[in-house]
């Protein structure tokens, strides 16, 4: 049984295609939440979670504000809401400022639950167009979480994963399929 | 000096209480302050003391004021549909704008209001912390931006009318400029909600309380419903934000309708 208690991803737009893919090959007994933080495209503000719900075998909540954080669900950071995670595992939303032009925030998601799960925490950043996410990642190292960044060879942007190896030493670079095994793995 | 340490001392000094507000996102904005001023907690404070200008800065910038024209369009097209067409012209309706800052929902409303001739039959008060944002709602004036033009066509188009922008706004270059028949009709008055009572001695009929409590802790939440709920009529109608839903333990004192809380009557 995994000593870890939470997974989170972020990923830009073009991550879209890349996460049902993950999402379809995930186990359907897989344990742990999965906390999905994801740039959307302005004019799509919606659709987003039902089409994930098509390929994945766990639950996609997009989670209201204060809702506790459960096993076995995916939880996709609402259109237009920053998403943070509290330490006693319920999360909150905030409208407050972009980031990299950006609501979520990729660094805000995952700054927060390094700070909830510290080392119980796996943190992956895939696929994207800018930097939002990198320093989320390294706050997650910081906290001796276990980090993964997309190797950025299989990426169809580089510049998300780029940033994040620019700024910290993760502990894999993995192709789609070896974070896919990984988590399975858990 | 840590973070709570620093929210009892801000609060001593200055009696705004942030005590109970939502850890992570305050924590950030606090982080985001530290950053801008390049003083520390204790610097802070030590401005906070002397400089009155410095204290209110601060208070706004802890505090989140994003806010739209028709924020949510499908909120407002479901408002109008099902409950707006059916309230009665021959008796005053009070509406409440909890956390309204700049006023934009505020209008939004009013726009709908008017669309229904019902400007003389209503009563619309709005508060909120922050005096600045009460100031720019008062003016009606605001910075164009093109989602608030984009929000109200939409509302329209979905609800059938045929109704122009510049029947509401006059614009020039970069200012969009509420018409006076709009400014005129709401109360703008300064509340903080973790304190203070409602402004105003009268119940309402309608309270918008969108995007303000999830500001807050779950306990907050619940003392701050609890202000609210005493200030509606029975069969009063509540307006959270799209993300929020009523805080644990309150679920019982409304009935759900989609995202529409309707008030009971307390069964004693
Ligand atoms: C994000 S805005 C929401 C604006 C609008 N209701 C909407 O949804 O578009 C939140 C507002 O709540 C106000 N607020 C925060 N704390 C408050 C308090 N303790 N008392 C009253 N208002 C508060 C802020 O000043 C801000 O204007």
């Amino acid at each position: 049984m995994s000593d870890y208690k939470a997974v989170v991803i972020g990923g830009s737009a073009g991550s879209f295609s890349l996460m049902l893919k993950m999402l379809a090959g995930i186990k359907s007994d897989f344990k742990l939440p999965i906390i999905l933080c994801m740039h959307r495209l302005k004019h799509v503000r919606s659709g987003i979670a039902e089409s994930m719900q098509i390929k994945s075998k766990l639950p996609i909540i997009e989670p209201m504000d204060k809702q506790r954080i459960e096993p076995g669900a995916v939880y996709l950071a609402p259109a237009n809401y920053h998403m943070f995670i509290e330490l006693d595992g319920t999360v909150s939303l905030s409208t407050e400022e972009m980031n990299f032009f950006c609501r979520p925030s990729i660094d805000y998601t995952l700054s927060s639950c390094a700070a909830a799960y510290r080392e119980k925490l796996v943190g992956i950043i895939l696929t994207g167009a800018n930097a939002d996410g990198a320093k989320g990642l390294k706050d997650i190292a910081d906290k001796k979480g276990y980090t993964i960044v997309q190797d950025p060879a299989t990426a169809e942007v580089d510049t998300m994963p780029k940033s994040a190896l620019a700024v910290m030493t993760p502990n894999e670079v993995l192709k789609p399929e070896g974070i896919i095994a990984f988590l399975n793995n858990l | 000096m840590e973070f709570k340490a620093f929210l009892d001392e801000f609060k001593n000094q200055t009696g705004f209480d942030f005590c109970d507000y939502s850890d992570e996102s305050l924590n950030r904005r606090l982080i985001k302050i530290q950053k801008e001023t390049s003083l520390d907690y204790e610097g802070i404070l030590s401005r906070v003391a002397v400089d009155e200008k410095f204290k209110q800065k601060i208070v706004e910038d802890i505090t989140v004021n994003t806010t739209e024209l028709f924020r949510d369009p499908d909120v407002w097209v479901g408002l109008y549909k099902k409950l707006y067409c059916s309230i009665p012209r021959n008796v005053t309706t009070a509406f409440w704008h909890i956390g309204c800052s700049i006023g934009l929902e505020v209008y939004s409303n009013l726009i709908l209001l008017n669309e229904l001739n019902m400007l003389d039959s209503v009563r619309v008060m709005a508060t909120d912390l922050n005096s600045s944002v009460l100031e720019t709602a008062k003016a009606g004036v605001y910075v164009y931006n093109k989602q608030f033009e984009d929000n109200f066509n939409k509302v329209f188009m979905e609800l059938g009318k045929n109704v122009r922008f510049d029947k509401y706004f006059d614009r020039d270059k970069d200012t969009l400029k509420v018409k006076p028949f709009l400014t005129a009709v709401p109360k703008f008055k300064q509340q903080n909600l973790v304190s203070e009572d409602a402004p105003f001695p009268f119940k309402t009929d309608f309270v918008f309380l969108r995007n303000v409590m999830i500001y807050f802790n779950n306990k907050l939440q619940v003392k701050i419903m609890k202000m609210v709920y005493d200030k509606m009529y029975d069969g009063a109608y509540l307006i959270l934000g799209k993300q929020e839903r009523l805080p644990l333990n309150m679920s019982g004192r409304f009935e759900a309708i989609a995202n529409l809380y309707r008030k009971n009557a307390l069964n004693l």
